[in-house]
């Protein structure tokens, strides 16, 4: 196996062998100025720069210039260095000038309490942009026919044309309800009420009326309807009849899911599972874990877990600029939780400050690995995926 | 009843398989029956497949945790397979001492985990 | 068991062991309609169980009843469920909500495990008047 075989003796050099083989992030290395460090395959297939061409210069090349002239990039690397961490997404220039939609996370690199320079993670989402706008805009056309219905009524009420998205909705035919009046589709305490004369009545004089209120259905069953009624008038401004469209608000919820399952999609993407080999999977825990955030590293990660079968899992930490008890005795409930499931855990990037929370929660390590490096990290797992069960798991009873 | 309960023979090894909501009678139900089953086999190994179960409570949990120590008693080795991943991670904050059962992530790891020698 | 609706509070009567069946697939709807992630779902059920056993187990004859309330706020859906019960009720409340304490031969995590794993969690109980459990979990 190469990668066990190899002895590198810079751990950010082995790091970056590693990161050569991701091709769907860049992660890059800046300076404390913002000048480009290192580079690697992903970062060139995105920008299509070479080391040689960006290594040197300054970040902002990656932005729109009038971005970059706004002094964009200083306020990022600020925003990182300040809080820990900047996320955001945006524009991004390649060499030939075309631009691409980003997301993009910089993390600021500690040495000894001071900023040394930023650790830039970017992913290109331009494709799942258009991919989510197109199905989006799929989507809407769809609902136009069928699921909201549009329908002309005359000064009167009357129904005068009919829609399909008419038929799904309230299951009448066109032969049913033409020449009928409108109130049939209300609740009968709101015809009784006289509640439609009264809708259009306010449409025609206010000059567009909406609402929210129960509609029925052929079959007598009600739903819940956003409804908007708008007056056709004539040139001189003779009132001619309405224009009705309704919406079953049951598809609201949809929409709300549509923008959650979104913001999961970002959340996702500030913590990357990468597997780095069959049945090993690496988590690199970059910037500040608050308990959002942690929890949806857990479930991630244990969710990859059970996708990949993953025998081991590589928690390296040494991006987390500070690890407090609470992201201590999370992080050793994730492992806990992964060994239930049936994976090994091993912990990379320990700091001393980091050992000293973990033992002073007084925490049985269990079955807790440790190791000082991600390449020391990466060949123990690779002995467990390689060797036996037992050594997956050193408790047996 | 025992007849309903899905106890499958795979050479020396037993499998158990655990699944839907469960009332805490038939889990007891299932206990009883496989720790009979183990002895009256002489298996050596035990294998408790709970992929099919949705949610573990404390009660449950019990009972799997007791279920392993008896066999251990009965002179066999228990490995749980398929503990969903939100279970995993609910049974971790409810505070269920699980650290004691032998653990894989599927039947046939399982499987492997119990062919090996004891090493004790 | 019955089940009434009346506004958005959807209420269970609880009498006996076959009743956490019904405690646990209730509470799964409804925390799939909120869109509840499959952990916290799990986690919401899990605790429910928890309470919903300890009505059978401590309550007089085993009955109480499960109420469910669904919650918005700003964009966000949760699930509400209170666990009441007029059973004998617990004198030393701070005592039950510690690790491992119990009256009965189980584990003793019921109350404080479900205290971690939902997203708020409160206990009102009196000696002679009975105990009332509130868990509620939000949507992110
Ligand atoms: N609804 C209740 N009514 C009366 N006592 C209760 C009730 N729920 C819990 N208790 C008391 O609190 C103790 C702890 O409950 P719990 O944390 O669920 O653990 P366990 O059920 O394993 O005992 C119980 O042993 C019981 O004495
Ligand atoms: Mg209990």
């Amino acid at each position: 196996m190469g990668y066990a075989g190899a002895v590198v003796s810079d751990e950010l050099s082995y790091y970056q062998q590693m990161i050569d083989n991701i091709t769907e992030y860049e992660v890059i290395r800046l300076d404390d100025n913002g000048i480009v460090q290192s580079w690697h395959a992903g970062a060139e297939r995105l920008t299509q720069y070479t080391a040689e061409e960006i290594i040197g210069r300054p970040v902002s090349v990656f932005y729109p210039p009038e971005e970059a002239a706004s002094g964009r990039v200083e306020q990022d690397l600020r925003i990182a260095r300040d809080t820990g961490r900047c996320e955001s997404e945006g524009w991004r220039v390649r060499k030939d000038g075309s631009q691409f939609w980003a997301s993009t996370l910089l993390t600021p690199i500690h040495v000894h309490g001071t900023v040394v320079g930023y650790v830039k993670v970017s992913r290109d989402l331009t494709e799942r942009r258009e991919q989510q706008l197109a199905a989006l805009g799929a989507e809407q056309m769809l609902e136009a026919i069928t699921d909201y219905e549009v329908i002309r009524l005359d000064r009167d009420g009357y129904v005068r044309s009919w829609s399909p998205g008419a038929s799904r909705l309230k299951q009448y035919t066109e032969e049913e309800v033409l020449g009928h009046h409108v109130s049939m589709f209300y609740a009968e305490e709101d015809v009784r009420d006289g509640l439609a004369e009264r809708e259009l009545a306010t449409a025609a004089r206010e000059g567009r009326f909406e609402t929210e209120g129960w509609r029925v259905r052929k079959d007598g069953s009600r739903f819940w309807a956003n409804v908007t009624l708008s007056p056709i008038r004539d040139s001189t401004g003779e009132l001619l009849g309405y224009v009705k469209v309704a919406r079953d608000l049951s598809e609201r919820r949809e929409q709300e899911q549509l923008v959650q399952r979104q913001r999961d999609e970002i959340l996702e993407l500030s913590t990357p599972v990468i597997q780095v080999w069959d049945k090993i999977l690496v988590l690199p825990v970059i910037g500040t874990l608050d308990s959002l955030r942690a929890a949806r590293l857990t479930d991630g990660l244990l969710e990859r877990i059970a996708r990949d079968q993953a025998e081991v899992v590589i928690l390296d930490i040494s991006g987390v600029p500070a690890i407090d008890t609470d992201v201590a005795q999370h992080l050793l409930k994730t492992v806990e939780a992964a060994r239930l499931m049936g994976t090994a855990s091993v912990l990379s990037g320990v700091r001393p400050e980091t050992a000293q929370a973990i033992v002073h929660l007084g925490i049985e390590l269990g079955t807790l690995r440790s190791r000082n490096s991600l390449r020391d990290a990466l060949q123990l797992a690779l002995q467990i995926v390689g060797g036996t069960a037992a050594e997956r798991e050193p408790v047996d009873v | 009843m025992s007849d309903d309960i899905p106890i499958l023979r795979l050479g020396p090894n037993l499998m158990v398989t655990l699944q839907g909501n469960l009332e805490d009678t038939t889990v007891e139900h299932i206990e009883r029956a496989v720790t009979h089953e183990v002895a009256r086999t002489r298996a050596t190994g035990l294998l408790i497949d709970v992929s099919g179960l949705s949610i573990v409570d404390s009660f449950v949990a019990r009972v799997i945790a007791r279920l392993v120590a008896m066999v251990r008693l009965l002179g066999a080795r228990s490995t749980i397979v398929g503990i969903q991943p939100a279970v995993a991670i609910t049974l971790v904050e409810l505070g269920v001492p699980m650290s004691h059962v032998r653990t894989a992530l599927n039947a046939e790891q399982g499987m492997a985990l119990l062919r090996e020698p004891t090493g004790r | 068991m019955t089940v009434l609706a009346e506004d958005a509070v959807l209420t269970m009567t609880i009498n006996g062991e076959a009743d956490l069946l019904h405690v646990r697939s209730m509470l799964r709807a409804e925390a799939q309609r909120a869109g509840l992630t499959l952990t916290a779902e799990t986690k919401l059920v899990t605790a429910g169980s928890e309470l919903a056993r300890n009505i059978v187990r401590y309550s007089t004859h085993g009955q109480g009843v499960a109420s469910v309330e669904r919650l918005h706020r700003n964009g966000r859906h949760g699930v509400r469920v209170e666990f009441r019960d007029d059973g004998p009720g617990i004198a030393d409340v701070e005592q039950v909500m510690r690790d491992g304490y119990t009256t009965g031969d189980s584990l003793g995590l019921g109350l404080p495990g479900s205290r971690r794993l939902v997203d708020e969690f409160s206990i009102d109980s009196a000696v002679g008047r009975g105990t009332t459990v509130v868990i509620a979990q939000w949507s992110r």
